[in-house]
């Protein structure tokens, strides 16, 4: 099948999940108990109050109108204004999606440089202690919650070492870049480093065992095949052989969980934003929670259910890119 | 349930995986700790220590033995005094106490209840909701189903008094069951059950068991045998329910240990949040401790301990199961 009537399919069923979700998150607010006005009223406000604000937000009209008017409304990027800070949910959103985003690819780089190379080697020294430790390592990096792991990062590394700080986020990556562009500075590139590596390390440890166990699997399979002992036959570098052929052939599956695991990521960054302070898409979430800001929570919901649909798509005309037999 | 031949195979496995033998006692230990809790506390674990006026302030006691020096400063006649006291634990509270002046080892053993409790209940919901789903049992009837509990659950969660009151009250659900048992002389009325929470769960992660069970389910479809009892003219139910789903079952219990785990952490994760109703739980516990964490580390140190132990012991099961029940990968040691 050719690649592009493999893309149509793909994006045709994307759709159709995207209006699942955005159907599903409607819905979720008409489960969820509690009138909507009642975080935006005062508890003193009399009934009239109450109406004319349930009127000016749509709220007295029947279910299916409200519905298709969300339906239109987010079909020409319409989120809603904030019921809390009457901001438009779609703005509040765009301006949190790069900290996000950054967290998020700087957990996937830390998860493949670490991951691996470890499951490279662990493949390779079987049932040495060198396979034993990053077995040892991948077995706690799925066990570790994420939220505990960063307390932990922060109390050991920034507050006793006292060199990184602690969170926030004072340098967008765009700033450093265009700090090194316009004078070479370097400044700017090793403040976001250092504000964005202990994040980094806590979203992504989970992601980073995930690949070892992945890679070391995949790796031990293809290791023992006839094609492999050639090259060892021949005498090619190990290096060699162990990157450019073995690991090649166990790359598939491993772009596929690494696909997958991005959309979980920025999911996840939830409660690893709320830790380190890092103002990104998860913080707002919680905030929006706790604030009981109804439109914003709905925004978020979809654009990370969005997200994650978009991202699937990619990976899907990757494997089928790399690999014509999935298609 | 399993055939001698799989017996065998879990034996066979158990015996050469010293991981498999460290995962059982973790988790043993762990269930003991939970079902036992009332005996093995040695206080309320809700009994607050700081401020109450009757009880001296014994809150922020590191563990037995552990000293640590902590700095104020004060103003005294407008000069700036640095303070400092050291303060060692004692055997009175082994692990030290919170914030509030809780003890932590006993609230750490009710703590497995909630963690244990939601992480089994939470997989055996998500399998029931997941595998008849995948296996392609009428649907509807499930999805409708599911909107009516959520609908239950989310109103439990933020009004309706915690069922488990209601429960004990009734004398329908034995003792040892309760989360909070003789200890806890006053039970808030509004506090949420972790059933709520393993139903929540299990309404997202159900997906994982349909996958499986339909991929199985798929596979199993073009076998011979299958094929051979259709054109004989069995039923689809009956092949389903004699062939499809017997063959189905190994990669469902595996599936079933690992998402026990990631249940576990998935509940820590809402508790730490405050969105789990209870604060009588691990990840609620390493919230308290979070806010105080420059000195007085152990407060949320230790709960997250005992969420990797617990965390790590059912996921060393699980790849025990999963080496021992599937040949395709046996010895190999598995993703």
């Amino acid at each position: 099948m050719a690649l592009g009537r493999f893309l149509l399919k793909r994006v045709s069923q994307g759709v159709v999940v995207m209006w699942g979700v955005v159907t599903v998150v409607f819905f979720l607010r008409y489960l969820t108990p509690g009138d909507p006005t009642t975080a935006l009223v005062p508890p003193d406000a009399g009934q009239e109050v109450r109406d004319r604000l349930r009127e000016q937000l749509g709220l007295d009209q029947p279910l299916y109108v409200q519905y298709l008017d969300y339906l239109s409304d987010l079909v020409t990027g319409d989120f809603g204004q904030s019921m809390v800070t009457n901001r438009e949910v779609s703005q509040l959103i765009l301006n949190r999606m790069p900290a996000t985003i950054e967290l998020a690819i700087a957990a996937t780089i830390v998860a493949v440089l670490i991951g691996i190379p470890l499951g490279v080697i662990s493949a390779r020294r079987r049932q040495e202690p060198a396979d034993f430790g990053a077995t040892l390592f991948s077995l706690f990096g799925i066990s570790t919650p994420n939220f505990w792991l960063g307390i932990m990062l922060i109390l050991l590394v920034a507050v006793r070492l006292d060199f990184i700080p602690v969170g926030g986020r004072q340098m967008a990556l765009g700033t450093a870049v265009g700090m090194v562009l316009a004078d070479g500075s370097l400044d700017g590139l090793v403040t976001w480093f250092g504000q964005i590596i202990l994040p980094a390390i806590a979203l992504g440890t989970y992601f980073t065992a995930l690949i070892t166990r992945l890679t070391r699997s995949g790796m031990v399979e293809e290791i023992s095949k006839a094609y492999v002992k050639a090259c060892w036959a021949k005498g090619l570098p190990e290096t060699l052989v162990l990157y450019k052929h073995v690991l090649r052939n166990t790359l598939i599956p491993i772009v596929t969980v690494l696909g997958l695991q991005l959309g979980t990521l920025i999911g996840g960054a939830v409660i690893t934003e709320e830790i380190f302070a890092w103002p990104g898409l998860g913080r707002f979430f919680i905030s929006s929670i706790n604030s009981r800001d109804w439109t914003s929570v709905q925004g978020t919901i979809v654009v990370i259910g969005v997200g994650f649909v978009l991202i699937n798509i990619a990976v899907d005309a990757l494997t089928a890119y790399f690999d014509p037999k999935s298609a | 349930m399993f055939s001698d031949r799989v017996k065998s195979s879990l034996k066979r496995e158990f015996q050469q995986s010293l991981l498999a033998k460290v995962g059982l006692v973790l988790v043993v230990l762990i269930l003991f700790a939970a079902v036992f809790a009332p005996f093995l506390s040695l206080y309320d674990p809700d009994q607050q220590r700081i401020g109450t006026g009757d009880t001296a302030d014994e809150s922020e006691l590191p563990p037995w033995g552990v000293t640590y020096t902590t700095s104020q400063t004060t103003q005294v006649d407008g000069e700036i005094v640095r303070e400092q006291t050291a303060v060692t634990g004692t055997a009175k509270y082994p692990l030290g106490t919170n914030t509030l002046g809780q003890d932590i080892y006993s609230r750490l053993l009710y703590g497995a209840r909630v963690s244990m409790l939601v992480g089994i209940l939470g997989a055996i919901i998500a399998a029931l909701v997941g595998v008849p789903y995948g296996l392609m049992f009428p649907s509807l009837v499930l999805a409708i189903a599911l909107v009516g509990i959520f609908r239950e659950t989310s109103f439990h969660t933020f009004e309706l008094p915690d069922p488990f009151v209601v429960a004990a009250r009734s004398e329908l659900v034995p003792n040892v069951l309760i989360p909070r048992a003789d200890h806890v002389a006053s039970m808030p009325a509004t506090t949420t059950f972790p059933v709520t929470v393993a139903v929540v769960v299990a309404l997202v992660n159900w997906v994982w068991f349909a996958r499986v069970a339909r991929g199985e389910a798929y596979s199993i479809r073009s076998e011979e045998y299958v094929k051979a009892a259709r054109s004989l003219g069995g039923r689809d139910l009956t092949i389903l329910r004699k062939h499809v789903f017997p063959n189905a079952v190994t990669p469902i219990i595996v599936l079933g240990t690992i998402q026990v785990a990631f249940i576990i952490l998935l509940e820590s994760a809402l508790s730490f949040l405050g969105f789990s109703g209870t604060d009588l739980t691990w990840g609620a516990d390493i919230a308290d401790g979070r806010s105080d964490q420059r000195d007085r580390w152990w407060i949320a140190t230790l709960p997250g301990v005992a969420i990797v132990l617990a965390v790590v012991g059912v996921n060393l099961l699980g790849d025990w199961l999963r080496d021992a029940l599937d040949p395709s990968i046996q010895g190999e040691g598995g993703a």
